[in-house]
């Protein structure tokens, strides 16, 4: 394969193109500010001790803590004794620069609220597009109706309209109904995942009608049907289409950007991300490259697990 | 006889006639939330920004005020919006070839080898995984003029021969290299680079699935009929079968590059860029109907861009259900 070499080379230059942000963003957060400013460390920077000023600042000792300290630094004057604590502060106050980072990012920040929301707000999303999209689904490809032809051509037309293109129409809609900065603001436009009853349906499609047939024998419902005999049989599909929604939704910054404004606690990764950035100066990189490497990190991890898997469900749509 | 004969008879078309109903009625049931919560939530919101796209209205105002195609007007004829769309368009016709292109040049180089096919998959897939936004804000480092990798990269190549052969590095040697989002000449070539690396490892995974349904047979049938090099089998075999492949990832990638977002409002939270280079359509709706308040000519702008992307779709199913087999 000494022929293959030219290809290499170039799917390398690619990967070179690829990686470089990751490689930036992980490496800034393992690094002092001053070796960010100098570019120097290599990736894992020097981890020297370095002292966060900001907590010396906070410790800054008051007349009355100097007064306290007398008796532990006797025959010392005033001056001295608060030369003392501060070097006491500053002790306390350094740390290597990765563990000065990772603590910003969260304690700047409430991080792991954000987290929690982005956790809320793609499993609610998830869940409830299953509850509608499935009964959907299984009435569409098993069903026979009056006007199903018409709600299949509604499903193929409502695949046309990207729901972001309609988000300034949604805002309006939530902000009438008093909705806007609520969890349901965040997760209402996404109830309904066309994708999900279209895809869902061609799955159920190549189900054998014996095995419903069988059910109803059993005096099973309809919808004990749906969940109790078709959601099994679903699975897998259902997997590859929890993959790109909880995908979707965990990376989306456009619709909650829109709908949420200032309150903190309902903000999701992204939007927290977003507003350490904006308030941050320049030594403040370390700490935001932090933030953002945990974002990105649970789903990077979770597609190296289960990477064919995702692969598949992120390119479902092309399986048409 | 004849009786005993009809009465089974009668009860099994009574009861199908029964079973007939309750199924009616139980698929009515199973489809009508997803019913109402599409008509609610998908057709009419275009219903609602149609109509306001002929008024004036604002969010806490009482009324509005029809005013005909006034905002159609602006949108067409203000320099404001002729940036937006020549902004969306070179963002558009820009990404959506070279992803494409690069997304079936890795897909087929990576298809030919034997070795790390899985690695290179992996890596190229991980722009489509992360989180967009932390990933402008690393991207925005790197671009940082004076600190930045990409600046720092440039200048070690000063005082070699390339400052000889490429007027680029000669003027940055001499003076400084770009400040990249800072510069309206570069602003929106930056943006949609980033749209391609986020973008190309997408379609390479479309292509290479689309890879393992072309025929071994075809290749050799091709080659028995003359095609001797590589690029004549691409050309006879390869490209006309990945066809439907290639139908998907054009629309697909269209519609994602029209609706670029995350990258601007990260590098510039206010105005679109420098000199508006880069004030693309999505951010237009934004920064008019939701931050100004200006709901009429962001719905004017919403209704443009749907026909926009709808047209699209459509060409493409027209293109599918033709079969592009060439």
């Amino acid at each position: 394969m000494t022929h293959d070499w030219w290809k290499h080379l170039l799917l390398i230059l690619g990967v070179i193109v690829v990686i470089a942000p990751f490689y930036m963003m992980v490496s800034y957060s393992f690094k002092s500010p001053g070796e960010i400013d100098r570019g120097e460390g290599g990736f894992f920077g020097r981890q020297e001790m370095m002292v966060d000023e900001r907590c010396v600042v906070r410790r800054d000792p008051s007349r009355a803590e100097i007064t306290a300290a007398a008796p532990r630094f006797p025959g010392q004057n005033d001056r001295g004794i608060r030369d003392a604590l501060v070097a006491e502060a500053e002790t306390d106050c350094s740390m290597r620069p990765v563990v000065f980072n990772y603590t910003m990012a969260f304690t700047e920040a409430p991080l792991l609220r954000y987290l929690m929301n982005g956790i809320i707000v793609t499993a609610s999303i998830f869940l409830i597009q299953v509850v509608v999209a499935l009964p959907a689904a299984y009435a569409l490809a098993k069903l026979k109706f009056w006007g199903r032809d018409a709600v299949f051509a509604l499903v193929l037309f409502c695949l046309l309209i990207p729901v972001h293109a309609i988000a300034l129409p949604l805002y309006i809609l939530l902000a009438k109904l008093g909705l806007t900065n609520t969890y349901a603001a965040l997760v209402v436009p996404w109830t309904i995942s066309v994708f999900g009853i279209f895809l869902m349906r061609q799955f159920f499609m190549t189900v054998p009608d014996d095995l419903i047939d069988a059910a109803r024998m059993d005096g099973m419902s309809e919808f004990a049907i749906v969940w109790r005999v078709m959601l099994p049989t679903a699975i897998p599909a259902l997997l590859a289409f929890a993959i790109f929604s909880i995908v979707a939704h965990w990376n989306d910054y456009f619709w909650p950007r829109i709908v949420v404004t200032g309150n903190r606690d309902l903000f999701t990764p992204p939007l927290g991300l977003r507003e350490f950035k904006g308030g941050g100066d320049g030594s403040f990189f370390g700490p935001m490259m932090a933030t953002a490497t945990v974002i990105v990190t649970p789903l990077i991890v979770a597609f190296m697990l289960a990477q064919r898997r995702f692969i598949e469900g992120i390119t479902l749509s092309g399986m048409k | 006889m004849s009786l005993a004969d009809g009465v089974p008879h009668e009860a099994v078309a009574a009861k199908t006639k029964t079973h007939n109903v309750k199924e009616r009625r139980a698929a009515w049931i199973l489809t009508g939330p997803a019913l109402i919560l599409m008509v609610a939530i998908l057709l009419a919101p275009i219903l609602v920004a149609g109509l306001l796209s002929f008024t004036n209205y604002s969010l806490g105002n009482s009324g509005f005020d029809w005013v005909g195609t006034r905002n159609y007007e602006k949108l067409f004829t203000r320099s404001t919006y002729a940036k937006m769309f020549t902004a969306t368009l070179t963002y558009v016709v820009t990404v959506v070839p070279i992803s494409v292109g690069l997304g079936l040049g890795a897909a087929l180089l990576i298809n030919s080898l034997g070795r790390f096919r899985e690695a290179y998959k992996t890596i190229y897939f991980l722009p489509v995984m992360a989180t967009l936004l932390a990933m402008a804000i690393a991207w925005e480092f790197m671009l940082h003029p004076s600190i930045g990798m990409i600046n720092r990269t440039l200048e070690m190549g000063c005082g070699t021969f390339l400052e000889r052969i490429w007027p680029f590095m000669a003027n940055g040697c001499a003076g400084h290299f770009p400040v990249w989002l800072g510069d309206k000449r570069y602003a929106i070539w930056v943006i949609s680079f980033i749209g391609i690396w986020q973008g190309f490892g997408f379609n390479m995974v479309l292509y290479l699935a689309g890879l393992t349904s072309v025929h071994r047979e075809l290749y050799h049938a091709a080659e028995m009929d003359g095609a001797k090099s590589a690029w004549e089998r691409f050309r006879l075999v390869t490209w006309p079968a990945l066809g439907p492949t290639t139908v998907f990832v054009v629309t697909i990638s269209c519609i994602r590059a029209f609706q670029v977002f995350d990258t601007i409002e990260a590098f510039w939270p206010q105005g679109g860029g420098p000199n508006k280079s880069t004030y693309v359509m999505m951010f237009a709706i934004f920064e008019k109907g939701v931050q100004q308040n200006l709901i009429g000519i962001g719905s004017a702008i919403t209704m443009v861009f749907l026909a926009f992307v709808m047209f699209l779709t459509l060409i493409q199913r027209w293109l599918v259900e033709r079969k592009v087999h060439y």
